[in-house]
């Protein structure tokens, strides 16, 4: 037998775990290790040395190694100021004090676990032997099995449990800070490369690495301490689940930092070429160079390596993608209005989203973008439907299926069609002088698709058909389901805002008829070429009435050459020219109401005009509305005179001042059949000039002296022209109600019937009619309307929500 | 102060003289068109019958075509003769 305090004193030599952690590791003698396996194995307690050893070494591990490690790694930092964001608003010299205590914890801790690993192989070699004496095989291996230091990597994972389970919360920043600074490290060359200052003034510059003055500049020093500490993590196998998430956080945050700092608010090239090969030679390799010292170290896990950072270059990719994407997505309302300039922006989110299922992220932050932009009371119309052609025109080079394209801009049709200038704005866009989205978009002259036709070619064609795709929501495409509507072109888009093309064409007609009826030039050539444009477009049966209207024009200009032309006409004792436009009434928007008296001398020229026409028309006459129109006239006052052009009312009333310098309102408006509030507007046109003044209320008197004289010739032809822009056309309102009255008839007798009616069964029952005879869509609102006006007219009466007739 | 017009542009709308306001055939007004022309005045112009109905010359011409053997006005039943002015 042994003397078994020297066993064990040599035991303790061998293994110093089994006297503490602190024992101190000498270099072991051959012979006494020897010596002590032969004992052990002879006494059969191989198994039980080793079961101690392995508990001593995982309370080793628990209660010295790791608690050590995290107390150096916290020594003089406070964990409150680490909490929550701290990583990004740190300083760097917090970051860099943050990193030294970092990889000295690292050191301290790989110099314990060295200590450790060292035991391993001594052990299994006493295991071994033990095991090749007592030879009972079987058993040992059973237990020896159970023993967790037996294991391959068992100390590392005993480690790593450990770290694990007292991992501080705020563990991750300061990891994040090692490898920032490693970043940091790492970058430097290329930053050096890409920054712009003067090299005298970046002399007295921090070095960008280690931010310490550039001739103490320790960066190569750093550098290596960051490698070493990266092999001892990398050899505790520690990278991975103990700086894992830390590191994919700060590669995160560093990819939205570069994509922030290279690709915001530049739309006209494309970024995505440039981000991946940042990514793969700047991202990438420097993983690699964190991994680099498992991969030559660990030869057996070398075909590992590489996998696992091909993945996580994948996963960085994606991650790149998405990042860009989101980033593109949020400035898409800039990327809009810029179009098409910013074409490579779209073709990039394209691109990502081939890869990345971003359509519903998408389709929410343009919306949400559109309407705090565009959708609002403080947008002019034309501005908004500027908006809206850019958006068909980028999201539709998006997304060609118009899925996108129709969730979009649903609520911007929806705003459109509250606002009741747009028609007139749209047709103002389409025939506008000058490049407009609209007129351009005219001029391509595409015409509309026939639906017909798509619809044989999608059954031809059925080989290619393809699905709506994923994530349409269905309110949206109720509206017009079909992919015809959705490919549809631009100005059948904007038409499309009311569902309807007539509504488009009455007021193409209404803006039309005042054009010609305020130029009265006699010159439509513009107006025909247009003309043709639109009718290519929307058919030759809507735009019939504009048709009479421009050959109304160029008739009246042969008409009046040929009047002017004749002998009769062209008598000495003729006071002045006469041009008219003669128009055909049916085809015409209706006229407002006004009227006006001219003076008899006047008028006779008229007549004299009208007889001309019915000599050169037989059968046909002419019914003057004498309110519109242009009078060339020159004042002569004291020893000035003017030329200018007024409109009619404007010039029959100083006409009349030609004979008495004094008019009282009412006695000026019987004479002209002009109501008086009508005609006081007038005559302030006069006023404004300097010619008439009000001297007392009422009375209108002409000023002759002299001293007005400078005010008088201040004035321009050009305010004379301004007063005239009140449009001669009835307000498209009346002409509604004008419509409207074809069904008084009903009202009338739906009520003597049914005694009295609320406003919504009569127009369910009005629809009913309007639909047998296909007459007029009208709207409650305009009934309601309507119906007021007859309340107004003591026709009906209303009380209690429903209407009965006035008896 | 005296004024001098110069030259006056006015806006006229012409009509037929005649002694109703629709054709009584295709029931459009005089001023428009008969139902297969696009252009109303000279294009469309209107003709009348010594009985003193007045149609479209296209509408009368087409009724009358297809009036086998005695045409009548369709107004009067009057054998239909052109009041040629």
């Amino acid at each position: 037998m042994c003397d078994f305090d020297a066993l064990w004193s040599d035991a303790l030599k061998i293994f110093p775990v089994l006297g503490g952690i602190n024992a101190p590791d000498e270099p072991i003698d051959e012979a006494v290790y020897e010596n002590v396996c032969r004992h052990i194995s002879n006494l059969g307690s191989a198994d039980a040395l080793t079961a101690i050893i392995d508990l001593e070494v995982q309370s080793a591990i628990r209660n010295t190694i790791v608690p050590s490690f995290w107390k150096q790694l916290y020594a003089g930092v406070d964990p409150s100021e680490l909490q929550g964001d701290a990583l990004a608003d740190q300083s760097v010299s917090d970051k860099n004090k943050l990193f030294a205590q970092f990889i000295e914890a690292i050191n301290e801790l790989h110099v314990g676990y060295r200590s450790l690993e060292r035991i391993k192989p001594r052990l299994i070699l006493l295991n071994e032997k033990a095991n090749a004496n007592s030879a009972k095989p079987v058993s040992s291996s059973t237990s020896s099995s159970s023993i967790k230091l037996m294991q391959q990597d068992g100390i590392k994972t005993c480690v790593r449990d450990a770290m694990l389970a007292q991992l501080p919360p705020t563990f991750s920043t300061i990891v994040g800070a090692f490898y920032w600074v490693h970043y940091r490290l790492f970058t430097k060359d290329t930053q050096l490369a890409s920054t712009t200052i003067d090299s005298d003034v970046f002399d007295e510059l921090p070095c960008t690495g280690c931010n310490f003055d550039l001739e103490q500049c320790c960066c190569q020093k750093l550098t290596e301490m960051v490698n070493k500490t990266n092999m001892k993590l990398f050899e505790m196998n520690l990278t991975d689940r103990l700086a894992g998430s830390a590191l994919t956080a700060l590669i995160k945050d560093k990819i939205k930092e570069h994509i922030n700092d290279t690709c915001l608010g530049i739309f006209d090239r494309s970024h995505l070429k440039q981000l991946e090969t940042w990514l793969n030679d700047v991202i990438i390799v420097w993983l690699t160079n964190i991994f680099k010292g498992w991969i030559e170290k660990d030869t057996h896990d070398s075909i590992k390596a590489p996998a696992s950072l091909q993945s996580f270059k994948v996963k960085l990719t994606y991650f790149m993608y998405e990042t860009f994407a989101q980033n593109v997505i949020s400035q898409f309302f800039s990327i809009i209005i810029d179009y098409p300039d910013s074409t490579p922006a779209i073709d990039d989110l394209k691109i990502c989203m081939e890869k990345i299922d971003m359509r519903a992220y998408l389709t929410e932050t343009l919306r949400s973008s559109l309407e705090a932009r565009i959708l609002h009371p403080g947008v002019n119309t034309m501005d908004i439907l500027t908006g809206y052609v850019a958006a068909i025109k980028a999201i539709r080079h998006l997304d060609n299926t118009g899925v996108i394209l129709e969730m979009v801009t649903a609520p911007i049709k929806e705003y459109l069609r509250k606002r009741n200038d747009t028609v007139r704005r749209v047709v103002t866009g389409l025939t506008e002088e000058g490049p407009t989205d609209l007129s351009e978009e005219l001029a391509k002259g595409e015409s509309i698709k026939d639906g017909k036709d798509n619809g044989t070619d999608e059954f031809s064609n059925w080989e290619n058909w393809e699905p709506d795709p994923f994530g349409i929501d269905p309110n949206v495409m109720r509206y017009n389901s079909s992919k015809i509507m959705r490919s549809a072109d631009i100005i059948s888009m904007v038409v499309d805002i009311y569902g309807s093309k007539e509504l488009f064409m009455v007021e193409y007609r209404n803006l039309m008829a005042d054009r010609l009826i305020s130029q009265l030039d006699f010159n439509s050539e513009k107006e025909i070429r247009n003309l043709e444009l639109l009718k290519i477009r929307f058919g030759e049966s809507l735009l019939h009435s504009c048709e009479v209207m421009l050959k109304d024009v160029t008739d009246s200009k042969r008409i009046n050459a040929h009047i002017h032309g004749d002998g009769n006409c062209n008598a000495n004792d003729q006071l002045f020219d006469i041009s008219s436009l003669i128009i055909s009434a049916q085809f015409w928007p209706s006229f407002n109401k006004e009227s006006l008296q001219l003076p008899e001398e006047i008028e006779n020229e008229f007549k004299k005009y009208t007889k001309a026409y019915e000599a050169y028309k037989g059968n046909r006459t002419l019914n003057w509305r004498t309110v519109t129109g242009r009078v060339n006239i020159v004042i002569e006052v004291g020893n000035r005179t003017m030329e200018m052009t007024v409109p009619p009312t404007q010039a029959v009333i100083i006409y009349h001042f030609q004979n008495k310098n004094e008019w009282s309102l009412d006695e000026l408006s019987t004479l002209t059949k002009v109501p008086a509030t009508a005609l006081r507007r007038r005559i302030s046109f006069w006023q404004n000039h300097g010619l008439i003044t009000e001297t007392s209320p009422g009375i209108f008197t002409l000023i002759e002296k002299e001293t007005e004289k400078s005010q008088f010739e201040e004035m321009s032809i050009t305010e004379a022209d301004e007063e005239d822009l009140e449009s001669a056309m009835a307000s498209a309102s009346d002409q509604r109600e004008e419509e409207l009255q074809v069904f008084w008839s009903y009202i009338v007798g739906m009520l003597t019937n049914l005694d009295s009616m609320p406003i919504d069964r009569i127009h369910q029952m009005l629809r009913l009619f309007a639909s047998h005879s296909g007459g007029v869509e009208f709207t409650q609102d305009e009934l309601k309307h309507f119906l007021q006006r007859k309340v107004r007219e003591h026709k009906l009466l209303f009380s209690g929500g429903v209407y009965q007739l006035a008896k | 102060m005296k004024v001098t017009i110069k030259s006056w542009t006015g806006v006229a709308s012409w009509r037929w003289i005649a002694n109703d306001e629709n054709c009584g055939i295709c029931r459009m007004s005089f001023e428009s068109t008969c139902p297969e022309c696009a252009l109303p005045g000279d294009d469309c112009p209107l003709v009348w019958g010594v009985c003193s109905h007045c149609f479209h010359m296209h509408c009368i011409v087409k009724w009358l075509n297809l009036q086998p053997l005695n045409k009548q006005c369709p107004m009067c039943r009057q054998s239909w003769k052109f009041n040629i002015h």
